[in-house]
């Protein structure tokens, strides 16, 4: 086994913690059972990682192989990365989409390495009909670099792409170029939606949200929740804007469902308007050319916050529509002009 | 009682008379004991019995009164008695009026294409079938506003639902639907075929069964034979239109790429048909159920059998 390999292979196992290190053992499937079987899982991790790569060493692991592991890894640590959406599009009038999978990953495959001589392409197909790339980019002249590789999942049969956003900017045409190609599309464009939570970013743009529906099943219709406030907690406390406080439910609930809401870390607008103002003779409403900007809300979970805000009684209610129109729109940058 | 005692110093015959003689006393008050109890319990018997009696009575007289009632009442439904006969036919008859309507409700589940109305609209449900087998149900719910828009729905992302919406929501809903019906009912339809495939004839196939997210293009390896050694054939099943069931382009090759002879010809001539016109589970289904009764002579002429029906 070759010796970058070996500390590949190391590399990577150090990073994966120890709880879940059977699990993803176990889903590489490149050691066997009874190989496992004479690992001891509770010695110091440094001595599990010797005897791990011993064995690795014995079954003489390929490249592949180390890539596949990191795949793994990755698929188990999606939130490290900071994923992007890309969109693809056919030209009109195109055929149906008779996708081969063995045809797109020789053809992804030769279009990156013609391109460049030194790149390392793996696949890994999941049960959700997605399928993950890795690509280690290295030039004409050098070895690809296997720690910075750039992850893509592409769900056959659709146009959406999810790739992980990288430092390595250079080479995202060619990636864009060579997906579209081979999946048969015409164009790829970048979508302004990013996030570091891969099922979040496939609810939102596959509009996967929402999944309760009415049917006549369902005993009770959709019941209203009441979002931490009960108002009727006791009969000698008095409410007296309760009206006010249902409103504000019912727009609330209105607007984002009963659902859970998809996670997004960030909404930045770009502003670029011209200034209002209401009174006359500001310097800055003489201003002929636009103000820019740039807002940005975050949040550990920015729309149940968003949700929040008018029944905690922070903001009015309905929202902007700026704020609320992020999973329908499928978009968190925005750039807004004057009309 | 006390006993006499036995060490008396009246001689052991004193003693034993008294003896004897207290013993049938005992006995003699024993037995009258019973005959007290035996009279007690019969009298108690006797008590029970005449309750018996009256309660019986009670009960009769009672279902006596019912009787007559009901008979004033059903007497009195042609009169103007008062509301509470209504009442009593008036629930019934929702109540049978309700059990229908939900029978009716669930039967709309079979024709495949159901709906409730929301607050905002309608949501649509979708049950697929294939060959009488109810398989997934998918929703649509619409908005009902100019413009009519999905709100939300649970179609795979494969399937071109944008597409069709863009073509026919806004102008025909009744098209829109049933055309997404079609496509639903197909895709459905092919997966249910490829699934069987791989459960059902695990062991004609020689490869895992390639398949794609829409199950329109399905490649495979197979023979005829499971244990032994026929030829291997390779099969590729495009299915270009994806309202259909059926593939529209089918290619079967014969692994090795000698030249075949005839009979082999014939028989991947045949497949080829057959993949065309038949679902694929039943093709296969068709191919296990020969290797039962061959002779290799029969299986020849069965294939030539096949050949002339399936032709069209």
């Amino acid at each position: 086994m070759d010796e970058t390999v070996a500390e590949f292979i190391k590399r990577t196992i150090l990073k994966i913690p120890m709880n879940e290190l059977t699990t993803i053992l176990k889903a590489w499937d490149f050691l066997s059972e009874n190989q496992l079987q004479t690992v001891n899982f509770r010695q110091r991790k440094e001595s599990v990682v010797q005897h791990l790569i011993h064995l690795c060493e014995e079954k003489r692991a390929s490249l592949n192989d180390a890539a596949l592991l990191d795949i793994i890894y990755t698929q188990f640590h999606q939130h490290q990365k900071v994923w992007d959406v890309f969109q693809m599009s056919k030209g009109p009038g195109e055929d149906v989409d008779l996708f081969d999978m063995k045809q797109f990953k020789n053809s992804f495959k030769k279009i990156l390495q013609r391109a460049l001589k030194n790149v390392t392409v793996s696949f890994r197909e999941t049960e959700e009909n997605a399928i993950w790339i890795r690509i280690a980019w290295g030039t004409q002249y050098t070895k690809p670099n296997q720690y910075k590789p750039t992850y893509v999942v592409y769900y056959p049969q659709t146009p959406y792409a999810f790739k992980s956003s990288s430092t390595l900017r250079r080479n995202t045409p060619l990636l864009g170029q060579a997906l579209t190609i081979a999946s048969k599309h015409h164009q790829i464009v970048k979508m302004d939606l990013r996030s570091r939570y891969l099922d979040s970013l496939k609810a939102i743009v596959f509009k996967q949200y929402n999944q309760t529906f009415e049917t006549h099943n369902s005993t009770t219709p959709l019941q209203e929740r009441s979002l931490g406030l009960d108002i009727n907690m006791d009969s000698r406390i008095i409410h007296e804007n309760k009206v006010e406080k249902e409103r504000v439910q019912r727009i609330t609930q209105e607007t984002f469902g009963d659902y859970s809401q998809p996670q997004l870390e960030f909404a930045q607008y770009k502003l670029e308007t011209k200034f209002k103002s209401d009174l006359n003779g500001s310097i800055l409403a003489e201003r002929e050319e636009p103000l820019r900007c740039l807002i940005k809300f975050s949040s550990p979970h920015l729309l149940e916050a968003l949700k929040s805000l008018a029944p905690a009684g922070i903001a009015d209610a309905p929202l902007s529509p700026l704020l609320t129109c992020i999973p329908n729109k499928r978009k968190n940058y925005f750039k807004i002009r004057d009309k | 009682m006390e006993q006499a005692n036995p060490l008396r110093p009246d001689g052991e015959s004193k003693g034993g008379v008294l003896a004897h003689l207290e013993r049938l006393e005992t006995q003699v008050s024993r037995s009258r004991k019973q005959s007290e109890e035996l009279q007690s319990l019969q009298a108690q018997e006797g008590a029970l019995g005449t309750k018996i009696h009256k309660l019986r009575h009670l009960r009769d007289e009672l279902r006596a009164a019912l009787w007559h009632r009901r008979g004033n009442v059903k007497a009195c439904i042609a009169n103007v008695e008062p509301n509470r006969t209504v009442e009593v036919n008036e629930e019934e008859a929702l109540e049978e009026k309700l059990e229908n309507v939900k029978a009716v409700l669930q039967a709309y589940h079979f024709t495949g294409l159901s709906g409730k109305l929301t607050s905002r609209g309608v949501c649509v449900c979708i049950n697929t079938a294939f060959e009488g087998n109810l398989l997934d149900s998918y929703f649509v719910d619409l908005v009902i506003q100019k413009p009519l828009r999905i709100h939300h729905h649970s179609v795979p992302v494969f399937i071109p639902l944008e597409e069709i919406a863009a073509k026919y929501l806004q102008t025909n809903i009744q098209h829109f639907l049933f055309s997404l019906c079609e496509y639903l009912n197909a895709y459905s339809g092919r997966k249910y075929q490829a699934d069987r495939l791989q459960s059902d004839f695990a062991a004609l196939l020689t490869g895992p069964l390639q398949r794609n997210p829409l199950c329109n293009l399905l490649s495979f390896t197979y023979k005829l034979d499971p244990g032994g050694q026929s030829f291997l054939f390779c099969a590729r099943l495009l299915y270009k239109d994806l309202t259909a069931t059926l593939p529209t382009d089918v290619t079967v090759t014969c692994q090795g790429g000698e030249a075949l002879s005839t009979s082999w010809e014939e028989q991947r001539a045949s497949h080829e048909t057959l993949f065309c016109t038949k679902p694929l589970h039943q093709v296969f289904a068709s191919f296990a159920r020969r290797e039962k009764l061959d002779e290799s002579g029969l299986l020849i002429d069965c294939f030539h059998c096949t050949g002339n029906t399936s032709a069209k």
